[in-house]
């Protein structure tokens, strides 16, 4: 069964008088596991996408079906339940707690969840840490951290509670090449380890590289679907 | 919960200064309600005890036509007077806790100098027993109490200076006696007197009550019975007690303790003025802790979002913005609490001088207060306020904080 269902899906901004189409009617199916780029110019309509999907905010017309669950009929509440236990997000300019260390920012989204025992917390948070390479950095708080580490600080915590689904907004965009490097070969490591779906909005070409799938935005219509047996990098 | 419990408690010390300057504006209304209650408690005390000691005593036995003419028509009638002979001195003596009793003739009149003339508040007094229930011995600043039988005046110094008398000058008061014929009542003035209140330096002239009763042809009838105690405490107890038994005697008399009386209640209307200053500190909490909050979201955005997009919902949102101004709240009560608690500490033992300070007599303005006032302690006032502005900073939050938490998680996020 496919991760995400998109039918017609349209989003217009109401800016005063005018009205902005962000999106015109995406129809998109992206299967667990996938590892997907969306790239095109800039106000093509990507982080809308991405927005509307990661159940931030809600479509003008059209459908998403997440895991079989049509986002429509949720509420706010609800809504909020299924960010918290299925997807996982990383921004380009991180959004960690400055007053946590990067241990309790990464265990902030697996408390939520209420799933696991404290011990069970405490493995799974080293775990990942050291899986994003920031074992021994755990006790230091985001101003302590470089602009990698930090990332990687968002990665894990998005990826901790193991959701179904990790949306990446530009996550290379404040990264030089070589942490841009690094930080995407963790999130493909945990694509590969433990089937997550990754769905990234880029520009970079790097990001790209990874994907096994692109997919270019235009004008707030899909321009172009294509995908690849293997990646660029990886393979 | 327990892990924002704890993101509330760290982001309390993130914005140090400004956790800090909330607790000190918290922290100073705090102090300054403990200090006002302090001293409002403080005056009230010395209030009441200067209107037992000066004018009202602990119990006052009258007829219930003289209380309700005194106390509603503000006059001083002579036809329900009331006749202090030996059943009711025995069964005021036999009263718990009795100290001493003193009879008074009250009455109008004017005093004359010889040039001027002013309306005043006489006195007829056995100076002996006036001696035991009130405290003025001791407040002579020029002569002395008369002797009984002498036709001789005591009155305030103030009134003494309005008027230019002085220990030896002649008086004329002017009265009506009880038919509702003038009379005059000459008297020597024996001696002056000071005291904190300023009823008696400014309005009474106390005479002998052979010399008064005469002079208003009431024979040996007195308007009132005043009765000091061990307890001031115990005056409520007694006078009920007292009633029952001074009724067999003659069923127009009543006894009513000190705090009925009308300058008990005029001293307690200040009880009301201490809630107009609770209501503004509290007032005052509220501003700071809501600025507060409103700052701290908006520096927040990106992190509310953030929190938003990690499946939190605006309850949880709103929880740490509230549990963080309720710690502010608590810093700052706690903070008010020990600088209140010193500042009472000083203020009880050292007391201050209201009048020192201005450079003037404070019983001038009707304050019945002489010298220092001291502070009380109230610790019901201390718990009181600590609650409501532990309570006024979590209310307070509560909006500025579901505005914060309902605000569009993508904007938020992308909150630059």
């Amino acid at each position: 069964m496919a991760l995400l269902e998109l039918k017609g899906l349209k989003k217009v901004y109401d800016q005063g008088k005018i009205e902005v189409p962000a999106l015109r009617g995406i129809d998109l199916t992206v299967e667990q596991g996938e590892f997907t780029t969306i790239f095109g110019p800039s106000g093509s309509g990507k982080t809308t996408l991405l927005n509307l999907i990661g159940c931030l905010d809600t479509p003008t017309a059209g459908t998403i079906l997440f895991d079989g669950q049509s986002l429509g009929e949720l509420d706010k509440k609800e809504l909020a339940l299924v960010r918290r236990h299925n997807v996982g997000f990383v921004f380009q300019s991180y959004n960690l707690i400055p007053v946590l260390t990067a241990y309790e920012n990464v265990e902030f989204a697996i408390r939520l969840i209420n799933k696991y025992d404290k011990r069970e917390i405490r493995d799974r948070v080293m775990g990942i840490l050291k899986a994003v390479g920031l074992e021994g950095l755990e006790n230091r708080r985001p101003n302590e951290l470089s602009g990698g580490q930090k990332q990687r600080v968002a990665i894990a915590r998005a990826l901790v509670k193991e959701p179904k689904l990790v949306l990446a907004d530009e996550p290379s965009a404040n990264l030089d090449s070589k942490t841009s490097e690094e930080v995407l070969a963790v999130m493909a490591k945990m694509n590969r380890e433990l089937g997550t779906t990754f769905i990234f909005s880029t520009h970079d070409p790097l990001v790209m590289d990874y994907a096994r799938r692109l997919i270019e935005i235009r004008d707030g219509l899909i321009a172009k679907d294509q995908r690849r047996e293997q990646d660029a990098v990886l393979n | 919960m327990l892990f924002l419990t704890r993101l509330a408690l760290k982001n309390l010390a993130r914005h140090r200064n400004r956790t800090v300057i909330t607790s000190i504006i918290i922290a100073f209304a705090v102090l300054m309600y403990i200090l006002y209650d302090s001293l409002i408690g403080g005056m009230s005390e010395m209030s009441y005890a200067t209107i037992i000691d000066y004018e009202a005593g602990h119990l006052q036995v009258v007829t219930e036509e003289y209380w309700q003419a005194e106390k509603e028509e503000e006059e001083l009638p002579l036809e329900h007077l009331l006749t202090f002979d030996d059943r009711l001195q025995k069964e005021i003596r036999q009263l718990e806790g009795f100290l001493a009793a003193a009879p008074e003739l009250n009455f109008l009149a004017r005093l004359n100098n010889g040039v001027d003339e002013l309306p005043v508040l006489g006195k007829g007094i056995d100076p002996e027993a006036f001696g035991s229930v009130f405290a003025m011995q001791n407040q002579f600043v020029e002569g002395s109490m008369f002797a009984p039988g002498e036709s001789r005046a005591v009155m305030g110094k103030r009134l003494a200076d309005l008027m230019e008398l002085g220990v030896g000058d002649y008086i004329t008061l002017l009265v009506k006696d009880k038919e509702g014929t003038f009379n005059t009542i000459e008297a020597e003035i024996a001696g002056l007197v000071h005291t904190s209140n300023p009823n008696v330096n400014q309005n009474i002239v106390y005479l002998p009550l052979a010399l008064a009763g005469k002079g208003l042809n009431v024979d040996e009838q007195v308007s009132k019975v005043i009765i000091r105690l061990e307890n001031k405490e115990t005056a409520a107890k007694s006078a009920a007690g007292l009633e029952s038994r001074v009724k067999k005697i003659d069923n127009r008399l009543a006894v009513y303790p000190w705090h009925e009386l009308e300058a008990i209640t005029f001293i307690d209307a200040a009880e009301l003025e201490k809630q107009v200053i609770f209501a503004i500190i509290l007032l005052i909490g509220a501003i700071a802790i809501i600025n507060t909050v409103i700052l701290a979201a908006l520096e927040r955005m990106g992190e509310i979002g953030m929190m938003k997009a990690l499946g939190l919902q605006n309850k949880e949102v709103v929880f740490t913005f509230v549990l963080e101004s309720t710690g502010i709240g608590i810093i700052g009560g706690i903070a008010g609490i020990l600088l209140g608690t010193v500042s009472v500490a000083l203020l009880a033992k050292f007391g201050v001088d209201f009048g020192a300070m201005a450079g003037m007599d404070i019983t001038t303005f009707g304050l019945p207060i002489i010298g220092k006032i001291y502070g009380v302690w109230n610790p019901a006032g201390f718990v009181r306020v600590f609650s409501f502005v532990v309570l006024t900073s979590l209310l307070a939050s509560i909006l500025p904080a579901y505005w914060a938490a309902d605000k569009d998680p993508v904007k938020t996020i992308y909150h630059r």
